[in-house]
């Protein structure tokens, strides 16, 4: 189906857009470079960079004529909200399915660099492997503790501006943009170290969604405790890049700091109470 | 979990305790310190703003460094418990400076890619916080325990001549600055430059830890209250090293000799 | 613990849901996901989900106008029974999921509040913002890793399902493969639940997810799984084209007070803005007062088709008419955030300002797994009418009367032990799927279907033989099965020049256009069986594959690849079974047959495929109609000779769309 043709002042005409990517064959295996050209015109308007790696797995052709194999990445929605297709584009960590080639290279000839994300290993190309961010969930209880699923009545009442902003943390898409750009999310890949390096703003900012939770508050202390030990919310640096990159504008260091104050909380009543 | 096996250090193990800790010697005593260090350093221009000043220097004195001389004596032998609160504050430097070398070692920068100012603070924090540990020792050791391979021509500070040996120590010589002399008073400008850098963006940046202010409004707010602070601690901080630097180190002598006999017949005169 | 295991594959809602509910019962579970759970495509899901609440219960609406809405909605193609108890069980699930904290959104008091949706003259649809299937596949996965952390779900992500291991009638495991070590090995399982969506990527760019492959269904499908109603295919009235694909626009915009038009003129050069509201073309509140612009999904697709392509009235001449929120309010916006974000971000204007341009596109599968179901006790004498909107129920909401809670018989396909839950089960959305149904459908598959698994267990053959007597060789065969077909795409690689025609990406290309253009919207008898032909060639072709990686870690072309040979399976069912079905039915629309012909197909389409011969072919099934008589589904549309005269006002269609 054809659909919407938007009019473009700068790029009526076909133009070439050239792809440089980090490829890596597997763990452990070295990076090389290769540059692909994507053309862009009137066929492919609305082109991403999903589209053009789309375009470079069917066609896998450097500029240099060399055959190569189809770059690896990871995607899935294509509409922002699920996370997967996040990588390192021009030097910034972003989502390559918003990434649109009219923003990114306006001109014939510009070029668009791809690198996976560094804080976490790769598998292949710009595939990385990002358990740790859902492991840090788990870390953090990031859930409510409901007695099961059979019927029970409805949940808790809730004021329209706490739903709102439960909403908005509620958001969080676990693509690693937040732990990428962060200075103390450093790369381990001995998941045996992970309970005990920093947890990163994701998980602070889901604490802080289940805390303010009638239910999942029950676990609030839990999450505190976890919050207060190794890699807890004292690792952050207040570097604050997490929401600058947040692609989902998610307040995350408004949670950080909601997190450090119950954290401040949480361990003075323990010193008193225990 | 499959890491409870895991031996757990110190280090881990008392984190969040370590580094609340990290952020308040910073604050108190070290910050503390810093301004009234700062106060006294800086009476050397505004003390010639206050009437009592000009009294202590006597005719032809100079009452800046009357202020600060004064200011110094009180410190030396008025302030109770001040071994008390000297070991306080080495301890606290010695902590923060030495758990905070270890808090470096954990981040990595990254300002390359994500030049947000924000980001540059993060490195500015450590940047200043190396610096900042060089600049007490120098100063510490040069001015104190006789460092004075150090320090240009060779001056021993004492507190009964302490404007004019501290002038002296930035100067290098009586009559004019000496090239070493330049050297140490532009480390002075840095150094203290840095120190209270670090101080007002660890201000900043200890609300939020601490969890004092919360939302993005709050955070901004304390932002302009840290950087008045800092900016207002900047500003006495220079004007006390250019002071110093430039001060007439002969009539300042004179002054500092009138009022160790002041001070003679005012301890004598006293039941 | 028991000593059995359940697997499911799939970690979307239907996935999780029935993941948690399993593993609740203390039966340990094995999720498989091709991605991690928490990305998988429902998470595309939009406005809402379907419930009668206290709110409209009291306005008149019930449980059993929501079942009735859904028949009606569906051109009674759905199977009545499943799609009454999932309406009576609605209200139940909302509950659960608030109190997992999904952030829906609330009335000034603090009650959840409720917004219009497609195909209903109620409010009854739940929602948090536009993202709503975000948010509810956040809980359920929540959910899922605190199972995980207690050790009673295992989590296989990035592993691939390649197909069933049945043994004797019944399924035991099933074979799949870690797509990140290529290693292929058996699992075994007293049953197995398939909850893989949807098949979009059949049609080349459509609003789902690069996952959407329905290669799962279509593995199950060849190894003798039948597929019901392949032909009824989405098409999403509202969405962005896109490059790499199609983003929805949400039903919600509309039933949020969005308006559809295109400018009277045909080919006019001014900005929406510049036309008077007496030149615009508001062509569906005109044609359909009462509904206005929620008609059901096929109604307005068809109308935006006709309205682009027959009268040639396209916004700018191009396949493109306004979807315009201009007038709404900020709070509106607001409500709405989600998705104008997607719009502002994928098409560069803001929707708050500029109206947007909008097509139709491939979103959903009615069709699905064929599967089986207890009936419940609601039994009348006759069917009923249809029911009239506002009256008093025929019966109240008890469960239990649509199906019977707890059989094993429900959402589980023609195999023994094998389950179908969520959208890749065919039973409730008939011919075509109200707007916010799906959620519904999936959750209450997972939920309530679940327990007839674990019953199975209880009572059926695996509580006599476990999966533990069952021999290795059935598994050792199923794998050297599939390790044998993926050795034979792997030499492809080298061999050969370079043979555009061999490519899996053009065969695929050529295959969503050719699909796209033949099977969905607008379709007709020749059309269909040249689109068999072209199918047939794109087989032709795919045993000429060649493939570019022969990398033997993480070789993503290779599994696209191997999905491509599914799709083409799927494909000629789809294909097939819309030649078979010679009559215009919901989203199946013949210009050869424009009319519904209840005597010869109010019937589902069972789509069987011979493993030896490798064919597909097509049987039409009874339904059961028992509980609703069929009846003329025309929404109120207004003939169009009576159109020219009496022009409805559009604000009074929409006022009593919002009543």
């Amino acid at each position: 189906m054809t659909g919407p043709t938007q009019p473009k002042p700068s790029a009526a005409d076909s133009r070439s857009v050239r792809f440089r990517i980090a490829r890596c064959d597997g763990p452990g295996k070295p990076t090389r470079w290769e540059t692909f050209a994507v053309k862009i015109d009137r066929e492919s308007a609305g082109a991403n960079v999903i589209s053009c790696l789309q375009h470079i797995a069917a066609h896998p052709v450097t500029v240099e004529g060399k055959r190569t194999t189809p770059v690896v990445w990871d995607s899935v929605c294509l509409e922002e909200v699920c996370g997967a297709c996040t990588m390192v584009i021009n030097g910034k960590v972003r989502q390559s399915c918003s990434a649109l080639i009219d923003q990114i290279a306006p001109n014939d000839g510009d070029e668009v660099t791809l690198e996976p994300m560094s804080r976490f290993p790769v598998i292949r190309d710009l595939w990385v492997d990002r358990s740790r961010v859902f492991h840090n969930l788990k870390r953090v209880k990031a859930w409510v503790p409901i007695d099961g699923t059979y019927h029970l009545g409805s949940g808790p009442r809730e004021p329209a501006k706490a739903q709102d902003t439960r909403y908005t943390l509620s958001t969080c898409m676990s693509c690693g943009c937040c732990l990428e750009a962060c200075p103390q999310f450093t790369r381990q890949d001995d998941p045996a170290a992970w309970d005990t390096t920093f947890v990163g703003a994701h998980a602070l900012s889901q604490a802080r969604l289940f805390n303010m939770h009638e239910t999942g508050k029950q676990l609030a202390g839990e999450r505190l405790e976890a919050l207060t030990g190794p890699g807890g919310v004292a690792d952050c640096g207040n570097a604050q890049n997490c929401v600058k990159v947040c692609p989902k504008n998610i307040p995350l260091t408004e949670s950080i700091a909601a997190m450090g104050r119950a954290a401040t909380i949480h361990s003075v009543t323990r010193f008193f109470k225990k | 979990m499959d890491t409870q096996a895991r031996k757990v250090s110190v280090l881990d193990r008392y984190d969040f305790l370590l580094r609340r800790l990290h952020s308040l010697t910073g604050i108190v005593p070290i910050g503390v310190f810093l301004i009234f260090h700062l106060l006294t350093n800086s009476s050397i221009g505004w003390g010639t703003l206050d009437k009592r000043n000009v009294e202590r220097a006597g005719l032809g004195g100079h009452a800046g460094v009357a202020a600060f001389n004064h200011d110094v004596h009180f410190i030396n032998d008025t302030l109770p418990f001040l071994i008390f609160i000297e070991i306080t504050l080495w301890a606290s430097i010695a902590f923060h400076s030495v758990y905070g070398f270890y808090i470096a070692t954990t981040g990595r920068s990254n300002v390359k890619r994500y030049g947000y100012q924000g980001n540059w603070r993060y490195v500015l924090q450590r940047v200043s916080g190396y610096i900042g540990i060089l600049f007490i020792l120098y100063h510490v050791g040069t001015l104190r325990w006789g460092w004075t391979f150090l320090v240009p021509g060779g001056t021993r500070w004492s507190a009964e001549y302490a404007a004019s040996t501290m002038a002296l120590a930035l100067r290098g010589s009586v009559e004019n600055v000496t090239v070493a002399g330049v050297v140490v008073s532009l480390g002075y400008m840095l150094g203290v430059s840095m120190l209270v850098f670090h101080f007002a963006n660890g201000l900043w940046t200890a609300a939020i830890s601490w969890g004092l202010t919360v939302s993005a409004a709050a955070q901004k707010r304390w932002g302009y209250v840290c950087t008045a602070l800092g900016v207002g601690l900047m500003l006495m901080a220079w004007s006390a090293v250019a002071a110093f630097a430039t001060l007439d180190v002969d009539r300042a002598e004179s002054t500092e000799r009138n009022m160790q006999k002041g001070s003679l017949t005012e301890r004598a005169g006293r039941p | 613990m028991s000593s059995h295991r359940v697997i499911v594959v799939g970690g979307g809602l239907a996935g999780l849901a029935a993941s948690v509910r399993i593993a609740e019962s203390g039966v340990p579970v094995d999720l498989f996901s091709v991605v991690p759970v928490k990305r998988s495509h429902s998470v595309c899901a939009q406005g809402g989900i379907n419930a009668c609440n206290e709110v409209a219960r009291q306005q008149g609406y019930s449980e059993y106008e929501h079942f009735d809405e859904t028949i009606y909605g569906g051109d009674f193609l759905a199977d009545q029974h499943p799609a009454l108890e999932m309406a009576n069980w609605a209200p139940k699930i909302i509950d659960l999921l608030d109190r997992m904290g999904v952030p829906f959104n609330r009335t000034a008091e603090g009650f959840r509040d409720l917004r219009l949706f497609g195909g209903s003259l109620f409010k009854r649809t739940h929602f948090s913002g536009a993202t709503t299937g975000q948010q509810l596949l956040y809980a359920l996965d929540e959910q899922t890793r605190r199972y995980e952390s207690e050790g009673k779900v295992t989590k296989y992500e990035f592993w691939e399902f390649l197909w069933p291991v049945i043994e004797d009638g019944r399924c035991v495991g099933i074979v799949a493969q870690d797509m990140r070590t290529m290693q292929i090995r058996a699992y075994r399982a007293d049953a197995v639940v398939m909850a893989t969506g949807g098949c979009g990527l059949v049609f080349g760019r459509s609003t789902n997810s690069t996952i959407c492959t329905g290669a799962a269904a279509a593995r199950c499908y060849q190894a003798g799984v039948w597929y019901g109603n392949p032909e009824m295919i989405q098409v999403h009235p509202t969405a962005i084209p896109g490059a790499d694909k199609t983003r929805l626009m949400s039903e919600s915009a509309r039933g949020e007070g969005g308006r559809v038009w295109v400018p009277r003129k045909k080919g006019d050069t001014r900005k929406p803005r510049e036309i008077p509201e007496a030149e615009r073309y508001y062509f569906l509140e005109e044609r359909y007062p009462a509904y206005g612009n929620i008609v059901p999904r096929d109604i307005a697709t068809r109308e935006i088709f006709s309205v682009c392509v027959n009268d040639g009235l396209g916004v700018y001449g191009e396949n493109q008419v306004y979807l315009d929120l201009t007038h709404l309010p900020a709070t509106t916006h607001h409500k709405l955030e989600g998705i104008l974000e997607i719009y502002k971000k994928f098409a560069g204007e803001d929707p708050q300002h500029e109206p947007m341009r909008i097509f139709p596109s491939v979103h959903y599968s009615m069709g699905g797994l064929w599967t089986t179901f207890a009936k419940g006790s609601y039994n009348p004498p006759e069917p009923r009418e249809k029911h009239k909107s506002g009256a008093a129920p025929p019966i109240d909401s008890r469960i239990g009367q649509g199906m019977q809670p707890g059989a094993i018989e429900n959402a589980r396909t023609n195999i023994e032990g094998l389950y179908a839950f969520g959208e890749v089960n065919f039973a409730y959305h008939g011919a075509n799927r109200l707007g916010a149904n799906a959620l519904l459908s999936c959750i209450f598959d997972g939920l309530f279907c679940g327990v007839g698994v674990v019953n199975y267990l209880k009572s059926g053959t695996p509580s006599k033989s476990p999966h533990g007597t069952v021999s290795q060789s059935a598994y050792d065969r199923v794998v050297q099965q599939e390790e044998r077909k993926a050795r034979s795409i792997i030499d492809t690689v080298g061999k050969g020049g370079d043979d555009e025609a061999g490519n899996p990406y053009l065969i695929h290309r050529d295959l969503g256009n050719e699909l796209t253009a033949a099977c969905t919207v607008v379709k007709n008898g020749p059309r269909l069986e040249q689109c068999l032909a072209r199918v047939g060639e794109l087989k032709e072709r795919y045993s000429r594959m060649k493939l570019a990686d022969g990398a033997t870690w993480t070789n993503q072309s290779f599994g696209f690849a191997r999905a491509v040979g599914d799709m083409l399976v799927l494909a000629d069912a789809i294909a097939l079974a819309s030649i078979q079905r010679r009559e215009s039915r919901g989203a199946h629309y013949r210009t050869d047959y424009p009319n519904r012909d209840d005597a010869n197909f109010m019937k589902s389409s069972v789509a069987k495929f011979d493993a030896a011969k490798r064919t597909t072919t097509v049987e039409l099934v009874d339904l059961d109609a028992s509980l609703i008589k069929p009846t003329a589904r025309t929404y109120g549309k207004k003939d169009s000779a009576t159109e020219q005269e009496k022009k409805s006002t559009p604000t009074a269609a929409m006022a009593r769309a919002s009543a």
